[in-house]
């Protein structure tokens, strides 16, 4: 098996390019808007993204202890999956994994760049699962937005057919495409990949020195009210910057800003709420895809009335 | 009744002896030997661990049941001679081999929780509500390696996590509630009941009831058929005889 | 034993001649026996285990005196109880349920579903069981359930269907009960979400069977039973509705002429507890485990008639008690799964059974008796089946031919326990086909009731294969799981009813096993034998032999 290279997308005959996907368990459920409107604006794209068969839970959080190999074992996993894949023909000379879950984008890629390192674990984990095929430390864990850069804005830009004008949007990227450094996806101080997506589609990006700035994460479970304060500071302030709305590419930076607003609101009446997307809704509607990939009944702050006042979606 | 003799069935239940009175040992030529519980037997070869702990002198009355596969009963954990894999089986469908140490596991402790499937959502948060411990997996496969009827057990944990009903309904359709697996998973997940409630969901909201069987009960309840069961219930054996060999039947 | 050499699971004798029964397989597919006629099927039943002579005698005491019966039925009711008056103190009661169910497979589970809902409060209800809660035949029903649900099909096909297979002999009222609820209970589970076959539409996917003239058997692969039954437990288990296991009923309690409770057995420590109830329901199954006439059985441990010995010693009527079901496709090889079933729905999806010479020789779904008189016949009288190792006649039963009919990938979906039994022997039936021999399968008749499953002894229902008159003398496929449900279901809301207008026994007492005792005495049974049997003995006769019974 010859490796591939990642700048160029191969496409059938057919001018449709099979990239195997990882959805992970939120896109399955509260997040399902994502992997709709992903999978739909990947597709406009001439990409198919195709979801690898019997995966599994990621492992969620890559865990740093040295001596606990037993939790990498989701993920290497799923990487046995994708070389089935090109072992039984569903994709061809592919070993990209394209995720949308910045979670599992995460994790995926820590255990896959510890594998790659250090062949003791690589050779221990195979031996516990013995019953799958080796994994050969060749899958290249990838986020959609990197796959989206490789393809260039260019050709983004060329598909838009709604231009999103006049939307000011803040982005937001949380921590987990971009820390630790070796495996991010941008400049960890100061992104930029959202905006540059955002400006493809027309809208005005809004920069804040939050968008890089912690959510709370899980603490969001026990700790509602912390995580309620945090996402105050990171909604006021792109607010203050005159943002309409934020765009996001993780689920749970997506709940704890989305769903909290219920006690940001409590904590702070004068606060107005301001709805949250993700990066590939925005697109979706800039391509014109159609109410049915929206997904808008899943965000908690009703997204519409701003739409419908720019004029993007109808009446 | 000497006189009165079928030499047919004293043939059949001759050759049957083995399957519904007990083994005999002057029937036998080929032997091997087994541990139960470490305590060495000498039994039968080509019995099932089910049968041969019955021949070595075993009278069950925990670790079985069905004796065919269904009722998952006699769970059993082995090892082969020579072989560091410790092994899972039914006792009435494996094949006990020389050499080969066992124990049954008659029970597994595990609790079925409390819920009423016609007052839940059909969405994956029942499993996180009622089995919390799913999301513990961390995709070992385990279960996978213990299921006697050769499930892939953790693809429908997983199935479960992520709630795609019909996965789960698909992959653990055939288990026969063992234990086995939830015996073996270090995430301590009960992966049996996962499945029975994820069934009953798909079943119930999955599936549902189809219109034609709603019709036939709404048309029994409303009496449809009254008039004509009261006729053929009265009818005269005779004339019932009639009907049945006249009956047209449905083409396959 | 000489060794021998096994070639993908058969013995290389047995591979030679599967040669055969693949060589005509091509004619075969257009070809299907024909029908017997009624006097064909006459003819052929005289080498049936029940028609064949020497195996029936008559019972000489109790409300059946005078009927005949197999010789291993004959000789439980002519048994003396495991325990006598004395031997039990019934000062002091340990349960007091309103209803007490005998018995959790599918009769007595859905017995105390019903009861439940109809307003019977869960501590007020009690089930026990011999083994665990679901050790039963009812989750080793492969095939189906039949009900007339289809617009083509009525209740009244149904019901000429099941009266003509039970050879016109089933208590009419009672078939009728079966008839009518039988969509009902499809709906109910349905709404529990047990998960059967469906076309692509969604309506239930349906098939036909031996004896049955519209497609209206509902299939769960050929896990039927143990879906039904895994659903109905989870159901009750979350209702919190009381049950005992490895408890097992010894003996009714009576009072005059009314059953009021039962004694019950720890089958692990052996002590006993008494149970005080206004309403009994029995629900114990079948027989299948006295091995009548020698034969294997695809039956449960513990189907060994316990429920009718304890019931008729208490006054309650038998029918059709000489009727035995014996299933035409047991397996025959190899050794270790002999008895074993193989559902008829491999018949109703297409594999015939051929003979030696590779001759399709009996139309595949005739009713059960003929079809499995007619295998007897190809192997004991016309000389035309095969010979095991170990020294086991059979036919073969052609399951290739399923795929050739239904497509690749069939047999996987529609016979994922067949494949798994056999593929353990390195079997594969979608390649080779099986050899198969008439295995004791079911107690056709039984404890008499009327459509609520009322007997005619005060205060004792009755539900599933312990009952008799619904199937008559012959059970068809799909109205046994059907049965334990439908009668089931009318038992607990017919109990539940009872219980609410009747006040609590005031008596509890062994007085009916004094005077059955005594009946068994002045007939001159001796002491030799007891029951109920509670588990047969697979023990070796080597391990036997040398037994000391010390504790």
């Amino acid at each position: 098996m010859t490796t591939t290279k990642t700048e160029t997308t191969k496409t059938t005959p057919t001018g449709i390019a099979k990239i195997p996907y990882y959805p992970g368990c939120t896109l399955k459920t509260t997040a399902k808007n994502f992997e709709n409107s992903a999978i739909a604006t990947a597709r406009a794209l001439g990409i198919e993204l195709l979801e690898i068969p019997r995966w599994n839970c990621c492992g969620t959080v890559f865990s740093l202890a040295d001596d606990d190999l037993i939790h990498h074992v989701a993920s290497v996993r799923n990487f046995v999956r994708v070389q089935e894949m090109n072992d039984y023909g569903l994709v061809k000379n592919e070993n990209r994994l394209v995720t949308l879950c910045a979670m599992c984008f995460n994790t995926l890629k820590s255990t896959n760049l510890r594998m790659k390192n250090n062949a003791e674990d690589l050779s221990k984990i195979n031996d516990l699962m013995y019953r799958e095929e080796d994994y050969q430390g060749k899958v290249e864990v990838l986020h959609f937005l990197e796959l989206l850069k490789s393809l260039g804005f260019e050709k983004i830009r060329d598909r838009v057919k709604k231009p999103l004008k006049g939307l000011k949007i803040a982005p937001y990227y949380g921590c987990m495409i971009l820390r630790p450094q070796e495996i991010g996806i941008d400049d960890p101080e100061d992104p930029t990949i959202q905006k540059d997506l955002l400006e493809s589609l027309g809208a005005d990006p809004i920069d804040t020195p939050y968008k890089r700035v912690c959510c709370g994460s899980y603490q969001t479970v026990k700790e509602k009210n912390i995580v309620a304060e945090l996402a105050y500071d990171i909604l006021s302030h792109a607010q203050k910057e005159g943002a309409e709305a934020l765009a996001t590419v993780c689920p749970l930076c997506a709940f704890n800003l989305d769903n909290r607003q219920k006690e940001v609101k409590a904590a702070h009446p004068d606060f107005e709420e301001i709805p949250i997307f993700y990066v590939t809704q925005l697109m979706a509607i800039a391509f014109g895809l159609g109410n049915e990939f929206y997904g808008f009944d899943q965000n908690y702050i009703d997204p519409r009335p701003l739409l419908k006042k720019k004029a993007l979606i109808e009446q | 009744m000497a006189d009165n003799k079928s030499p047919i069935m004293e043939r059949i239940a001759e050759a049957n002896k083995a399957a519904t009175t007990g083994i005999d040992a002057k029937d036998i030529k080929n032997w091997i030997t087994i541990y139960i519980m470490g305590k060495a037997y000498k039994v039968p070869a080509d019995l099932t661990i089910l049968a041969g702990m019955e021949y070595a002198g075993y009278k069950f009355v925990r670790g079985v049941g069905c004796r065919q596969g269904f009722c998952g009963a006699c769970a059993t954990v082995f090892r082969k001679k020579g072989d560091y894999k410790l092994q899972t089986g039914m006792a009435c469908q494996t094949r006990a081999e020389d050499g080969m140490y066992l124990v049954q596991i008659p029970f597994t402790p595990a609790e079925t929780a409390d819920y009423d499937i016609t007052k839940e959502p059909y969405e994956a948060s029942v499993f996180i509500k009622y089995y919390p411990e799913v999301a513990r997996c961390v995709s070992c496969n385990t279960c996978t390696k213990a299921c006697p009827q050769d499930l892939e057990v953790m693809d429908y944990v997983q199935d479960a996590i992520r709630g795609d009903f019909d996965g789960l309904a698909d992959v653990s359709f055939d288990c026969i509630q063992c234990g086995l697996c939830a015996m073996r998973c270090p995430a301590e997940i009960v992966q049996y009941n996962v499945a029975q409630l994820g069934r009953r969901m798909y079943g119930r909201y999955g599936q549902g009831v189809p219109d034609h069987l709603r019709k036939r009960v709404k048309e029994i309840n409303e009496g449809t058929f009254n008039e004509e069961m009261a006729k053929i219930t009265a009818c005269p054996v005779e004339e019932l005889r009639q009907i049945y060999t006249e009956r047209e039947k449905e083409p396959e | 034993m000489p060794e021998l050499t096994y070639i993908e699971g058969y013995p290389e004798d047995m591979r030679k001649e599967i040669e055969k029964v693949a060589k005509t397989r091509e004619k075969r597919l257009d070809y299907t026996p024909p029908a017997m006629t009624m006097k064909q099927r006459d003819e052929v039943l005289t080498v049936h285990p029940d028609y064949a002579p020497g195996g029936k005698r008559e019972i000489s005491v109790g409300p059946n005196k005078g009927d005949n019966a197999p010789n291993e039925v004959a000789d439980l009711l002519e048994a003396y109880p495991l325990v006598e008056k004395d031997e039990i103190d019934l000062s002091q009661v340990d349960y007091n349920p309103d209803i007490l169910i005998i018995g959790g497979g599918l009769a007595g589970t859905t017995a105390a579903l019903w009861a439940h809902d109809s307003g019977i409060a869960t501590e007020n209800i009690l089930l026990t069981n011999k083994l665990r809660h679901g050790d039963a035949n009812s989750i080793m029903a492969e095939g189906g359930t039949q009900a007339a649900d289809r617009d083509i099909d009525s209740v009244v096909k149904h019901y000429i269907d099941t009266i003509g297979g039970g050879h016109f002999t089933n208590k009419p009222d009672v078939v009728r009960a079966l008839v009518e609820d039988a969509p009902l209970i499809m709906k109910w589970l349905c709404e529990l979400g047990a998960i059967f076959d469906r076309e692509e539409n969604g309506d239930l996917a349906e098939k036909l069977a031996g004896g049955i003239s519209v497609k209206r058997m509902h299939s769960c692969r050929d896990y039927t039973g143990l879906e039904e039954f895994r659903v109905l437990r989870d159901e009750f288990r979350t209702r919190g509705i009381p049950y005992l296991e490895h408890y097992p009923a010894i003996e009714l309690l009576t009072e005059g002429n009314r059953v009021t409770g039962a004694v019950l057995w720890n089958i692990e420590t052996g002590d006993y507890k008494i149970v005080k109830a206004k309403a009994t329901i029995i629900a114990t199954g079948g027989y299948g485990r006295l091995h009548i006439r020698g034969f294997p059985t695809t039956n449960h441990y513990g189907a060994t008639f316990d429920g009718v010995v304890l019931a008729y010693r208490a006054g309650a009527k038998l029918r059709d008690i000489d009727a035995v079901q014996y299933h035409p496709t047991g397996a025959a090889y190899p050794i270790q799964i002999v008895g074993y079933l193989l559902t008829e729905k491999l018949r109703g999806s297409g594999a015939q059974p051929v003979n030696a010479d590779g001759e399709a020789f009996v139309y595949p779904l005739e009713p059960r008796d003929v079809e499995a008189a007619a295998i007897i016949r190809e192997c004991y009288v016309r000389d035309k089946g095969l010979t095991t190792p170990t020294g086991l006649r059979g036919v073969w039963l052609d399951t290739p031919l399923i795929e050739i009919k239904n497509g690749k990938g069939y047999i996987e979906k529609a016979f994922p326990g067949m494949i798994r039994m056999y593929k353990r022997y390195d079997i594969d039936i979608r390649k080779d086909p099986v050899l198969v021999f008439p295995t004791l399968h079911y107690q056709n008749g039984g404890l008499e009731t009327d459509p609520s499953g009322k007997t005619n002894v005060g205060g004792l229902w009755v539900a599933g294969e312990v009952s008799g008159g619904v199937h008559g003398k012959n059970r068809l496929m799909g109205n046994s799981t059907l049965d334990c449900m439908v009668f089931g279901r009318r038992a607990g809301m017919s109990t539940a009813e009872y219980v609410k207008s009747h006040k609590d026994a005031s008596g509890i007492t062994l007085d009916h096993l004094n005077q059955y005792v005594q009946k068994l005495e002045e007939a001159g049974v001796k002491r030799t034998r007891r029951a109920p049997v509670i588990l047969p003995d697979y023990r070796g006769k080597a391990a036997l032999a040398r037994m000391i019974d010390v504790f």
